[in-house]
């Protein structure tokens, strides 16, 4: 049974339909991201979901009560956001505690609460500072433990790292994600940054302009993306065409890459062109020619970078480039050089067949 | 090192050569008279030169212990206090709408709000008084609708001045707590929404707070204005609505007598000053957290 329940919902703004009938479900306790470009409506079904922006159709079901014709102080939500948002004349005792004045508990009840929330994260003493006395990142913990303090039903989180330095960054989502599994409240967490997503979701919810192109686990995402949209927006990718020289069965067909015919899992129309897409890491590089099954097919190495843990290497073969992310550790990136010619290889199964029918 | 500091007074004299022409005129046509008002004050009258040669407090002493003249003191602090009241109850609902509005509806409503600054302060009064007198357009509309026998006193009383006055002196009150409501954050109301306050809820809480700064910048200009002004009690006001910046003109301008008309002039300066200052103490201490920008 889902939690929460987007269905079908739907915005227009000045006629444009900025969400076009998003459908979603989010289980109790679960950590969603919407990930996606900038514009493609994250901001907005999340302000719907607050309640800050009406829905023009469609509903939104919190625990099996339906919920978006509340204002949004009924909703019983807490949102975090991007810029903090913190009261800049309360304390910080008095910003987390803002919630709770108004919920009516004592104010015994109300000062362990909030001292609470704040130990949980981790600003302890800082009670009695106003925000402006604090770092970017003490106030975004202020405004954790201000939506956290009352309960609320959903955790929204609007871009909340973004306007944290690279570092802060890493840290603080790992304190999110730490406390959101204690607490275990449901939550959705907006960012166009791929690899935060990737790294703190149960699940990612890849938007594109105004849909939802696919909600999975951040390995399923990476590994099976269902549209090219998501292909292409999660991790990098080479685009390649192969042509169909015989159908072997149902679900799998030969295919000729660069002059090397490969065994490759799809359903497939004889002599037709097919594309694919490869991730980087995924394309071998040797000097020598390699078995059989990894086809190998002869490029020249046109640029080199050195990347730390991996050397990326622009290849090119048959007038096309193909970039390849090869661990230090694998190959020992000093013995192939700008203007090497190199075999390179990959396993089909790493093939992402393109969605784009032709 | 020396290169550093070389560019460092450079930058110095380029600030100071471009602030020149402000402070020449500050200083000349501001300070220094304000200097020889304050010398004058000291001195005794003559009633042939005007200003005598000689030094006294005596200007001072008896303004501050004849009760006519205090009473013109309480009166003249009365009605500005009031306009500021006045200005700032009326005031707020209007820059409140207009801080919503948008685009091309918030500028044509902001004109709206500044038009009053846009005639002659002394048409303007005219016009008040011919709203205001005994036959003027609001008794005569009273008095046919059966509301009222005789005229009511409107005119050159202290609430036709404090009407006067709120009329001219709202736009300020307005564009400085616009000012302060535009530099809110929406995602604070947002946020305060989100954690249960309703719209009356948050008023209180967040957003008036949150504009105390602007009410205190529209309150300092209003009450300032008001209190010294000359024209508006002047017209509205007349003989009967003495305020001492009349006093001053009446004394220095009519009497000739300089001296003590400087005396008062100085008094109107301190007053003002002591009760801008005693109002910013107040607001702070209601409000601690918001800075007074
Ligand atoms: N109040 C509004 N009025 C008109 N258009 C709006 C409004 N709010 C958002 N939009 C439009 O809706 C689209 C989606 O906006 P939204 O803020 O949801 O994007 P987003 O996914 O959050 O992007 P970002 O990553 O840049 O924050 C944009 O094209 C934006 O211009
Ligand atoms: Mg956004």
């Amino acid at each position: 049974m889902s939690y929460l329940c987007l269905e079908n919902l739907v915005k227009t703004f000045n006629k444009t339909e900025v969400v076009k009938k998003l459908n979603l479900e989010i289980k109790q306790g679960e950590l969603v991201s919407f990930l996606g470009p900038s514009g493609c409506g994250k901001t907005t079904t999340l302000n719907m979901i607050a309640g800050f922006t009406e829905v023009d159709e469609g509903k939104i079901v919190v625990d099996g009560k339906p919920v978006h014709l509340l204002p949004p102080n009924k909703r019983e939500m807490g949102m975090v956001f991007q810029n903090y948002a913190l009261f800049p004349h309360m304390t910080v005792f008095d910003n987390v505690a803002y919630g709770l004045k108004l919920s009516k508990i004592g104010k015994s009840e109300t000062q362990r609460r909030v001292l609470e929330a704040l130990e949980m994260v981790r600003l302890s003493g800082y009670e009695k500072r106003y925000p402006k006395e604090l770092s970017g990142g003490q106030q975004q913990r202020v405004s954790l433990a201000r939506a956290l303090v009352i309960k609320p039903k959903l955790l929204l989180l609007d871009e909340p790292l973004s306007n944290l330095d690279a570092k802060l960054r890493q840290e603080m989502r790992e304190e999110i994600v730490e406390i959101q599994k204690n607490v275990g409240i449901t939550t959705i967490f907006v960012t166009h940054d791929q690899e935060e997503a990737l790294a703190i979701s149960d699940r990612i919810a890849v938007m594109y302009e105004g849909r939802i192109e696919q909600a999975d686990s951040p390995v399923s995402i990476y590994n099976h993306p269902k549209t090219d949209f998501v292909s292409r927006f999660i991790g990098e990718v080479n685009q390649i065409q192969g042509k169909v020289t015989e159908i072997l069965g149902t679900h799998q067909s030969k295919l000729n890459f660069y002059g090397n015919e490969q065994i490759v899992a799809v359903n497939a129309m004889k002599n037709a062109e097919m594309d694919f897409f490869i991730r980087p890491e995924n394309i071998q590089i040797s000097l020598v020619e390699t078995n059989d099954r990894n086809i190998g097919f002869k490029a020249k190495v046109e640029r080199k970078m050195f990347l730390g843990a991996k050397t990326r290497y622009i290849l090119k073969a048959q007038n096309k480039h193909l970039i390849a992310d090869i661990s230090n550790v694998v190959l020992n990136s000093n013995l192939i050089h700008e203007g090497s010619s190199v075999y390179a290889a990959w396993k089909p199964e790493h093939l992402l067949p393109s969605r784009n029918v032709r | 090192m020396m290169q550093k500091k070389r560019k460092k007074t450079k930058k110095q004299l380029e600030t100071w050569a471009l602030l020149l022409p402000i402070l020449v005129i500050f200083i000349f046509f501001f300070l220094l008279p304000l200097f020889f008002l304050f010398i004058t004050s000291f001195k005794t009258f003559d009633a042939s030169s005007g200003i005598a040669n000689e030094w006294t407090i005596q200007n001072y002493v008896k303004f501050l212990s004849d009760p006519f003249y205090l009473g013109i003191v309480w009166r003249t602090v009365k009605i500005a206090l009031l306009t500021t009241i006045i200005t700032i109850v009326i005031s707020y609902p209007v820059a409140f709408h207009i801080s919503k509005a948008n685009g091309r509806i918030k500028n044509y409503l902001t004109l709206l709000v500044l038009s009053p600054l846009l005639i002659s302060m002394v048409i303007r009064c005219y016009g008040w008084s011919i709203l205001l007198s005994n036959n003027g357009v609001v008794n005569n509309t009273l008095m046919s609708l059966g509301w009222i026998d005789k005229p009511l006193t409107l005119l050159y009383t202290e609430l036709s001045v404090v009407i006067g006055m709120v009329h001219v002196l709202f736009p300020y009150m307005v564009l400085s707590i616009m000012g302060s409501l535009e530099r809110i954050d929406p995602s604070v109301i947002r946020a305060s929404q989100n954690l249960g306050a309703g719209p009356v809820r948050t008023f209180f809480s967040i957003v008036l707070p949150l504009t105390l700064p602007g009410i205190f910048a529209g309150s300092v200009m209003v009450f300032s204005l008001s209190v010294s002004s000359f024209v508006t009690p002047a017209i509205l006001g007349g003989p009967q609505v003495k305020v001492m910046s009349y006093l001053a003109y009446e004394q220095a301008a009519v009497l000739l007598n300089w001296p003590y008309g400087a005396a008062i002039g100085f008094l109107l300066i301190f007053i003002a000053t002591i009760t801008i200052i005693m109002y910013s103490k107040i607001l702070v201490r209601s409000e601690k957290g918001v800075a007074i920008q």
